[in-house]
C-alpha cells in the first residue's frame, strides 16, 4: 500500500464516524476533528510509521495531504520506495 | 502588551447571543430547585439540573444541612490534612465506601478537583493512560499536567481500546480512564469489559461515575453496581453535587491509593475542606438513597422514557444511551441556541452543548428530568414539544 493510502486509511480508522477521506479533505472543515482526535491522529500514525510527531509539527495541518507533505519533510525515508 | 491590548485578547465572542438576543449562559436563578423555578420572576420548568433524584430541595436533606451548621459552623477554615477533617468527614468517607463497595476514600472540595488532583500523584513520566475520546475536560486537565504519554481512544470503542494496549508494553503503569455515563450523550461505558481488558493487559482502570452515581444500578450505587463488577481493583472518582444533591467530589479504591493521595495529593493539602452543612447533607442523601432509591429512580426513568419518546415521535433526532439523559441533536451552533430559545420561550430550562464542549457542528440540548418535577410540568413539557416546537424546527 502506497504512502497516500496508508494515511487515509488510518485517519479513517481513528474518526468516530464512517466518513470518506481524500487527499483534499479538510480535517476541520469537513471531518470536524478535534484535538484529541488530531492526537489520535498522530499517535496512529507514529505507531504505523516507527516514527516520532510533534504536536507542534502539526499546528499547520489543514488538509489530508498536507500530512502527507509534513511526514515526508520531516521522516524523507517515508518518501522513498 | 499595552494593558488595554491584554485586555482586548481577553474578550468573548457574543456575536451569536447578540443576534438571537438570547444568551442560555449565567441566567440569574432566584429559587432553589423547586418546580417550577424561578428565572428573572418567570416560573420555569427544570429540565437542565443534574438533580437526577430531586433530593436538591428535599426538607430532609436541608434539615440535616442546618443541623451540621448548628453543629459545626460555616465552615472549619482549614484543609482536611490540618483542621478540617471533623468526624462526619470520616463518617461520609466510610459510608461513601460502603455505598459503592470499595476498600476507601477520599473526599475533596470538587468532582473536577479531585480529577485534576489525581493523576500528578499515580502517573510518571514513562506511564501511559489511555483515555476514551469524550471523557470529561477535569480528567484531561489532570492527565495533561503529568506530561506522561497520552492516547485517546475512539468513544467506547472496545477494539480500538485493545490495539492501544496491545501495543504499549513499553510503558512502566498504564492506565485506562473513562466516564461511567457521558453526560452529553447519554451513552454508558462498557466498563466491565474495560476492566477485562485492563485485567488482561496489566493496566489501572479509572471512572468517573459523576452521572453516574446515585443513578445507574438497580439501587443507584452507580457504575460498580450497574456492571456487576465486584472487587474492583482500579480508581474510582464522582462529583457529589449532582444526583448526590451536595457539592464536592470523591476518589474511592484501595487502602493503599487512598493513604498516598491524603499524604500527598496537592489538591486535597492545599485546598480547605468542604464545609460542614455539606457533609451532614450528603450522609442524609446516602441514608435516604438507602431506603427510596428504587422507588425515586423508577419515576426519574418513567420521566426520560416520556420525554424520548415524544420528542422522537415529533421527529428530532436524538443522542440517546441508556442513562437518564436525553440529548437533542441540534448540529451548528445557531440552531442549538435557537432550539434552546424556543425552549425557554416555552418556559422550559435546557442546557445547549456547543465546541469546544462538543466537537464541532454536534451541538445538544440536554435535557435532564428530575424525580422532583410534578407529573404535570412533564406533560406541560411534552405538549410543548409535540405543538410549538414542533412547528418552529420540524419541516
Amino acid at each position: 500500500m502506497d504512502l497516500e493510502k496508508k494515511i487515509i486509511k488510518i485517519i479513517e480508522e481513528n474518526l468516530e464516524e464512517e466518513l470518506k477521506v481524500t487527499l483534499k479533505t479538510d480535517l476541520r472543515d469537513d471531518l470536524n476533528i478535534d484535538s484529541l482526535s488530531t492526537l489520535m491522529i498522530i499517535t496512529a500514525l507514529e505507531d504505523e510509521f516507527s516514527i516520532t510527531i510533534k504536536d507542534t509539527d502539526f499546528a499547520e495541518i489543514k488538509l489530508v495531504e498536507d500530512i502527507i507533505k509534513l511526514l515526508k519533510e520531516i521522516h524523507p525515508e517515508l518518501g522513498e520506495g | 502588551m499595552e494593558f488595554k491590548e491584554f485586555y482586548r485578547s481577553l474578550e468573548v465572542d457574543t456575536s451569536l447571543a447578540d443576534e438571537l438576543n438570547f444568551n442560555p449562559y449565567y441566567l440569574k436563578i432566584s429559587s432553589g430547585l423547586t418546580d417550577p423555578i424561578i428565572i428573572e420572576g418567570e416560573e420555569y420548568i427544570n429540565l437542565a439540573s443534574n438533580n437526577y433524584l430531586g433530593l436538591a430541595f428535599d426538607d430532609r436533606v436541608k434539615k440535616a444541612m442546618v443541623e451540621g451548621i448548628t453543629k459545626f459552623g460555616a465552615s472549619m477554615c482549614g484543609t482536611p490534612i490540618a483542621t478540617g477533617y471533623i468526624d462526619i468527614y470520616k463518617t461520609l468517607e466510610e459510608k461513601f465506601s460502603e455505598f459503592i463497595n470499595v476498600e476507601d476514600t477520599i473526599i475533596f472540595p470538587s468532582g473536577y478537583q479531585a480529577n485534576c488532583a489525581l493523576f500528578p500523584v499515580i502517573a510518571k513520566k514513562d506511564d501511559l493512560i489511555i483515555m476514551d475520546h469524550f471523557a470529561h475536560a477535569s480528567l484531561i486537565h489532570g492527565i495533561r499536567s503529568t506530561g506522561c504519554k497520552f492516547r485517546p481512544f475512539l468513544h467506547n470503542n472496545m477494539a480500538h481500546l485493545e490495539k492501544l494496549l496491545k501495543s504499549s508494553n513499553k510503558y512502566s503503569n498504564i492506565f485506562v480512564v473513562t466516564e461511567s455515563v457521558f453526560s452529553t450523550e447519554g451513552s454508558i461505558a462498557p466498563f466491565d469489559e474495560i476492566v477485562n481488558l485492563c485485567q488482561k493487559y496489566k493496566a489501572i482502570p479509572v471512572i468517573d461515575d459523576s452521572h453516574g452515581i446515585g443513578v445507574i444500578g438497580k439501587t443507584g450505587r452507580g457504575i460498580l453496581e450497574e456492571k456487576n463488577i465486584k472487587d474492583y481493583f482500579g480508581i474510582y472518582t464522582t462529583s457529589l453535587g449532582k444526583a448526590l444533591a451536595g457539592a464536592g467530589g470523591v476518589i474511592s479504591g484501595k487502602k493503599e491509593l487512598i493513604r498516598a493521595l491524603r499524604y500527598s495529593c496537592s489538591g486535597l493539602i492545599y485546598s480547605t475542606a468542604l464545609p460542614p452543612p455539606v457533609i451532614q447533607g450528603l450522609l442524609k442523601v446516602l441514608e435516604i438513597l438507602k431506603e427510596e432509591s428504587v422507588q425515586i429512580l423508577k419515576k426519574m426513568w418513567k420521566y426520560k422514557k416520556l420525554i424520548s419518546k415524544t420528542l422522537k415521535e415529533v421527529g428530532f433526532k436524538l443522542a440517546e444511551g441508556s442513562a437518564p439523559i436525553t440529548s437533542i441533536i441540534g448540529g451548528d451552533t445557531k440552531t442549538t441556541v435557537e432550539i434552546t430559545k424556543a425552549l425557554f420561550k416555552g418556559k422550559i430550562l435546557t442546557t445547549p452543548f456547543v465546541p469546544p464542549s462538543v466537537p464541532n457542528n454536534s451541538g445538544k440540548i440536554r435535557i435532564i428530568a428530575g424525580a422532583n418535577l410534578k407529573k404535570s410540568s412533564i406533560d406541560q413539557a411534552l405538549d410543548f414539544f409535540k405543538t410549538e416546537l414542533r412547528k418552529q424546527f420540524i419541516k
